[in-house]
């Protein structure tokens, strides 16, 4: 159960976020915890394997692309494929597929959060007098175990850059499946139910015993 | 165990927000100089998740919507013919003295004159720095050329200033389409040459009704989702609290 309700909070979270520009959904790994042997204390028979329970083993951040959407504003940032647009903030260097960049009051190209968005070189990018920054002046990095930072940032391991296209004027859609998110999430709840039914049968299970073992 | 109803309810929040946005900039479809509203989401951070998951797994916060200033696309110009409506094409504003002394920003240039001859916006605001009509002379002497240079007659009597910031997010909205310079967005400075104004027309809102009628859509539906979450989450509490029978 949980396991469960921690999915159930993830789901929440990927649903919150179903219009976040360049979010990416988790999908979960719930594996068991290690079983037990049970054997007969006084023959020392094995009787069978007894389970202590589930929880979520791993948290995958699925970087599938999200679908491009036209907006028209000369500042806005999409990857075309693999990678991720490099910033650098006051943590040191972050990663984002969210391209809603502004310019700084001195001229750079940043994030909406203020952290400076850096070219191929790693140097970072002044915006043109007519306030447009061509697409192949940023920097697109490819990653590796890309890890949620808050704020549609990533940590992750940099693997060189890719050749994935930058097309300005369009946003990078939250990547959340509506329909599949729903799915999923109706289906935790109801074994989450199933847990409860569980918890209940072996009360009343352990309820017989306590009251009625013994009674004629 | 009540942070996955926050977290979706952070998402019923955001939506809202962007609802609120999308209706301002509805309602100012005819609004001239009007750009319209931008509004960024974000996804809040991750915190461990307790029992029910490994160590490094971490459930999201939700979302939370902010404003990313405005989009400063081109609205459309209409002729009116009137001498004293002027459009901005290009980046930049109309500079204006506010009645608490500030220095104000503005693309609305349907402008006026008062009974003394000064030449003011539909606000009541002079421009900056002040141009007046000489006397006897009334606003259909008047010719101004897309620089900005204002005639009567022929005589030239004065010149609107064209400005642009660095950073036009940033700039403060004092409402009725006036904004004020800040530290973020930077001081105001000469507009480029790309920058001129065409006499007798007006900007129109930038607002396209199409697009926003859509994003109202995908913002109430992205609402809806987030309170399933909400009520999927209630009736996991309902349940756990059927446990005890």
């Amino acid at each position: 159960m949980l396991a469960e309700q921690t999915r159930q909070d993830l789901i929440s979270h990927d649903l919150a976020n179903a219009s976040t520009p360049g979010y990416k959904a988790d999908r979960t790994i719930t594996s068991s915890f290690s079983a037990l042997l049970l054997k007969d204390a006084s023959s020392g028979q094995p009787i069978g394997a007894l389970g202590l329970g589930a929880r979520i083993e791993e948290q995958v951040t699925d970087v599938t692309p999200g679908p491009l959407r036209e907006t028209g504003e000369p500042l806005d940032f999409a990857v075309q494929g693999d990678g991720f647009f490099a910033v650098r903030g006051a943590n040191g260097a972050r990663y984002t597929r969210d391209g809603q960049f502004q310019v700084s009051a001195r001229g750079g190209l940043v994030t909406a959060s203020g952290d400076e968005v850096l070219g191929a070189g790693g140097q970072p990018i002044r915006v043109g007098p007519d306030g447009t920054v061509a697409g192949t002046e940023i920097g697109v990095t490819r990653l590796d175990a890309a890890k949620r930072a808050g704020d549609n940032l990533f940590t992750g391991t940099a693997r060189g850059a890719s050749t994935a296209p930058v097309r300005v004027g369009a946003l990078e859609s939250s990547a959340v499946d509506a329909v599949r998110t729903m799915a999923d999430m109706m289906g935790s709840l109801r074994a989450f139910e199933a847990g409860q039914r569980v918890i209940t049968t072996i009360d009343s299970t352990l309820g017989k015993a306590a009251s009625q073992v013994g009674g004629i | 165990m009540l942070e996955g109803l926050r977290a979706a309810a952070t998402g019923m929040t955001a939506q809202q927000q962007r609802m609120d946005a999308l209706s301002n900039d509805i309602a100012n479809v005819n609004t001239t100089g009007y750009k319209h509203e931008r509004t960024r989401f974000r996804d809040l951070i991750a915190s461990p998740t307790g029992l029910g998951g490994a160590e490094q797994v971490g459930a999201g916060a939700g979302a939370a919507a902010e404003s990313a200033g405005r989009g400063w696309g081109q609205g459309v110009l209409q002729t009116t013919g009137q001498p004293l409506d002027v459009a901005i094409q290009g980046d930049g504003f109309l500079q204006v003295k506010l009645a608490d002394g500030r220095t104000g920003l503005t693309r609305n240039g349907s402008l006026h004159i008062d009974a003394r001859g000064r030449v003011m916006t539909a606000e009541g605001s002079f421009l900056q720095p002040p141009v007046t009509l000489p006397e006897g002379m009334s606003a259909s002497d008047v010719q101004i050329a897309s620089d900005g240079t204002l005639a009567a007659q022929g005589r030239p009597i004065g010149r609107m200033v064209l400005v642009s910031v660095t950073s036009p997010h940033k700039l403060d909205d004092t409402g009725a389409g006036v904004y004020t310079t800040n530290a973020a967005s930077g001081a105001a400075r000469a507009a480029g040459a790309g920058t001129t104004v065409a006499q007798g027309t007006l900007e129109a809102s930038n607002v396209d009704l199409g697009d926003a009628m859509v994003e109202l859509m995908a913002a109430q539906r992205g609402f809806q989702m987030a309170s399933q979450a909400v009520r999927s989450q209630d009736e996991m509490l309902s349940i756990a609290n059927g446990i005890k029978q």
